[in-house]
């Protein structure tokens, strides 16, 4: 079974640590750290779609309504869920068997995390970024908002993620 | 519906993606005119595309038809072209005067499209031709099939693709000559079948039948296009004329080449048609 008042917990404390923090600290244009999405791809690979669909919906919304983004937040956010396996497949080669409930994420190596973690939020920061500008005007300004703010969101959320990992092994 | 359910049950964790991503993006198209500009113009250019695609995938598994079609109309060309030679070789003794000849006082001219877009569920429908004033078209210029159906008429073009007002259009109206006693009538569209046309107009004497051809009589076309086949038919109270459905003759749902006519006598019986009716007017 899974403890999943840590789920809630981490939810709680990351959309907390976007919204009134993250979301306030202006660096430079092109650096916009957005860790949000780790909520749903730390969620267990093990669960059925369509909870961590609606958990992506979930989480899409309340950002959408605290920083007015009008269904960007949702649209970005969701695209990631079918890829989690994808990612993971590609990054460690594991993949989930038939009734496995040993958890998938706690038999990664903190490389391979940091890897999923990274190429998960490159795709979602491409995604947000490309649907924010909906132009390819400034085609290098796009490319490093993309790139700064991926390798940003990493640094910062990595030591939340080695902590919840931490928690996954010891459960 | 018991296999609809167990369809749904199947597919339902992409349906929900599907819903919630395309109600997020719609939102946010929404929420701002540039958004809503911008994400319109991107699914149009999609759209159009995906269109284009399919159209060309189309045009290609129908090439072995057009192809056959082509070749016999080559062959029939051919075949009156040798004759037109021979009997103008014997009488001028001189065959290569004949190209410069029918350059210069052709009747008709031909130019071959395609249709790029056609709507055919419309009161008003329009074919759009992959022709335009670059390629020498113009209003008013009659538009038929290759074996010689009607189809319409050009009503504007711009420099790479030209409008057609097609005959399953409500504001449409020809006229037509009864092939086999060379009456005249009108021929309009009621809307209600993409496969019938209305003929009004049509003499009490014209003694119509059902099965007989009717031609068009008008000055966009040569004499020999053919328009569709009455159906059905009867005379007005007065008895004084007849109304007849037509089965048409182009099937619009497959409509695929054309040929565009030029008739290069249009303007000078257009100018004397008017002048006529000015001095009518008068």
């Amino acid at each position: 079974m899974y403890k999943y008042t840590k789920y809630i917990w981490l939810a709680l404390g990351v959309l907390f640590l976007q919204i009134f923090l993250l979301d306030n600290i202006s660096i430079a244009l092109f650096l916009r750290p957005m860790i949000f999405p780790i909520i749903i791809l730390l969620l267990p690979i093990e669960w059925r779609a369509v909870w961590v669909i609606l958990a992506a919906f979930v989480v899409g919304w309340i950002m959408d309504l605290s920083l007015g983004g009008a269904g960007l937040y949702i649209a970005s956010l969701l695209p990631i869920v079918p890829l989690r396996r994808t990612l993971i497949y590609i990054i460690s080669h594991l993949a989930v068997e038939s009734g496995d409930q040993t958890g998938l994420l706690s038999r990664m190596t903190q490389r391979q995390m940091i890897g999923y973690i990274a190429l998960a939020l490159l795709l979602h920061h491409t995604l947000f970024f490309g649907l924010e500008a909906l132009s390819l005007a400034a085609p290098m300004q796009f490319l490093a908002t993309i790139v700064c703010s991926t390798l940003l969101s990493t640094i910062v959320a990595m030591p939340i993620v080695r902590i919840f990992a931490k928690q996954l092994t010891t459960r | 519906m018991h296999r609809l359910i167990g369809f749904i049950k199947q597919i339902y964790v992409v349906l929900l993606f599907v819903l919630l991503e395309c109600g997020a993006l719609w939102h946010y198209a929404s929420s701002s005119p540039y958004t809503e500009a911008t994400m319109l113009a991107r699914t149009t250019k999609i759209g159009g595309a995906i269109s284009q695609t399919v159209t060309n995938i189309g045009h290609f598994f129908s090439m072995p038809d057009e192809n056959r079609m082509l070749t016999a109309r080559i062959a029939e060309l051919e075949q009156q072209l040798s004759a037109i030679e021979e009997l103008y070789g014997e009488r001028t003794q001189d065959t290569t005067l004949l190209a410069g000849i029918v350059d210069t006082t052709l009747h008709y001219r031909y130019h071959a499209a395609r249709v790029s877009s056609i709507t055919t569920s419309r009161q008003r429908n329009y074919i759009v031709l992959d022709k335009g004033s670059e390629d020498g078209i113009a209003p008013n210029m009659g538009v038929i099939t290759p074996s010689r159906q009607l189809v319409g008429y050009i009503v504007s073009c711009s420099e790479r693709y030209a409008v057609v007002l097609p005959i399953l259009n409500t504001e449409f109206h020809i006229g037509g000559r009864l092939v086999h006693n060379n009456e005249l009538c009108k021929v309009q569209w009621d809307g209600s079948s993409t496969h019938e046309a209305q003929v009004i107009d049509l003499s009490s004497y014209a003694d119509p039948e059902r099965g007989m051809a009717v031609n068009v009589s008008s000055p966009r076309l040569p004499d020999d296009v053919l328009i569709g086949y009455i159906e059905s038919f009867e005379s007005n109270a007065q008895k004084s004329a007849y109304s007849a459905r037509i089965s048409l003759a182009t099937r619009f749902s497959v409509l695929d080449n054309v040929l565009i006519v030029e008739n290069t006598h249009y303007d000078e019986i257009e100018r004397l048609t008017d002048e006529a009716t000015a001095k009518s007017n008068e």
